[in-house]
């Protein structure tokens, strides 16, 4: 889906157990040796190895985009125009209202890792190092920053090695300038309508413009209604 | 289906038109967007405005990551008002679309 909506070749990064059928560019394993990992319903949900990018990525340009960042629109190849080492997605909205988070109380504006992009120079080097250095010693960091959530969030370890890259400046403008549409809650169906796509949650429902959407329910990922969205997406 | 099943079937289909019509217009400020000569733009009334009364051929403009980024203004002016024109197009058929959807 991506690659028919940008045209740029797409890889997977995944453990080796991951079967897909689906023609990538490349399918890069790697072995997962995290302990600290989610298991909700949809099954176990690995996602602590993000500073690997730099590494494993076979591209000079690369957008890392998660799993579930649904690619519909031209915008983030825009971006590939300029002159930058990184950028990362600093604003999210929930369709209602914008989501305005701080990692605690009194803790720092998060980024979102669910996107990228970044170009192989030294300073995104650094920037993956030291988001390697963050999860190594994650606890240190937790407490430093005063995070709310126990748990290892790749959000959170980017947001602080961006900060200290950025000589402590809240005020550097690394980010993608748009906000991503975040759906958080439980979806029924996605379908596209033209240039629309409708969208039911359980309570709800939403006729938006085809655009990029973040889904984080992943009971919906791995539905065949996921699998129809993008198979009605591939042959639009 | 007993009657307050299909009311609550019904609440569940039901969309909003104004959060609608808001990611529609946050989607048309993304759209905006345009890259040139290295730089990132967000084409407004005022951009087009200026670029059209600037006297000389070339100027240096601040973009959305406050770079100077150097312009020749006849071509930036026709990127411009040709991808704003789109753009607008656009927002303006799917509102079009959406004002009259109550029901998924």
């Amino acid at each position: 889906m991506a690659t028919k909506t940008t045209g740029l070749p797409v890889s997977l990064v995944t453990d080796p157990d991951t079967v897909t059928d689906y023609p990538f560019d490349h399918v890069i394993t790697k072995e997962n040796t995290l302990k600290n990992y989610k298991v909700g319903e949809a099954g176990a949900w690995r996602n602590g190895g993000r500073y690997n990018a730099y590494d494993l990525t076979p591209y000079d340009e690369t957008i890392v985009i998660d799993a579930d960042y649904f690619v519909m629109d031209q915008n983030l190849v825009k971006l590939l125009e300029q002159d930058f080492d990184y950028r990362i997605m600093q604003k999210n909205n929930l369709p209602g209202n914008q989501w305005k988070l701080t990692m605690g109380m009194v803790g720092l504006p998060y980024v979102w890792a669910t996107v990228i992009i970044f170009r192989k120079t030294k300073k995104s080097e650094i920037l993956f190092d030291l988001v390697k250095r963050v999860q190594r010693n994650y606890e240190y960091y937790r407490r430093l920053y005063h995070m709310r959530e126990g748990n290892f969030r790749n959000d959170y370890a980017f947001t602080i090695a961006n900060v200290i890259l950025n000589g402590y400046d809240l005020n550097e403008t690394q980010g993608i300038p748009w906000n991503m549409l975040t759906f958080a809650g439980v979806i029924t169906d996605i379908e596209l309508a033209g240039s629309l796509l409708k969208i039911r949650e359980d309570k709800k429902a939403y006729v938006i413009p085809k655009q990029d959407i973040h889904v984080m329910d992943k009971g919906f990922l791995l539905s065949e209604n996921c699998q129809q969205l993008v198979d009605q997406l591939c042959a639009a | 289906m007993s009657e307050l099943n299909e009311i609550v079937e019904k609440i569940n289909q039901a969309t909003d038109y104004q959060t609608n019509k808001r990611i529609l217009r946050e989607k048309t400020q993304t759209d905006l967007h345009v890259p040139y000569n290295g730089g990132l733009f967000k084409i407004s009334p005022e951009l087009i405005a200026f670029l059209k009364v600037w006297p000389s051929d070339e100027l240096f403009l601040e973009d959305t990551y406050q770079n100077p980024i150097k312009i020749a203004r006849d071509e930036f002016f026709t990127l411009c008002c040709e991808h704003y024109q789109i753009v607008m197009n656009t927002w303006h058929d799917q509102h079009e679309q959406i004002k009259r959807i109550r029901k998924v």
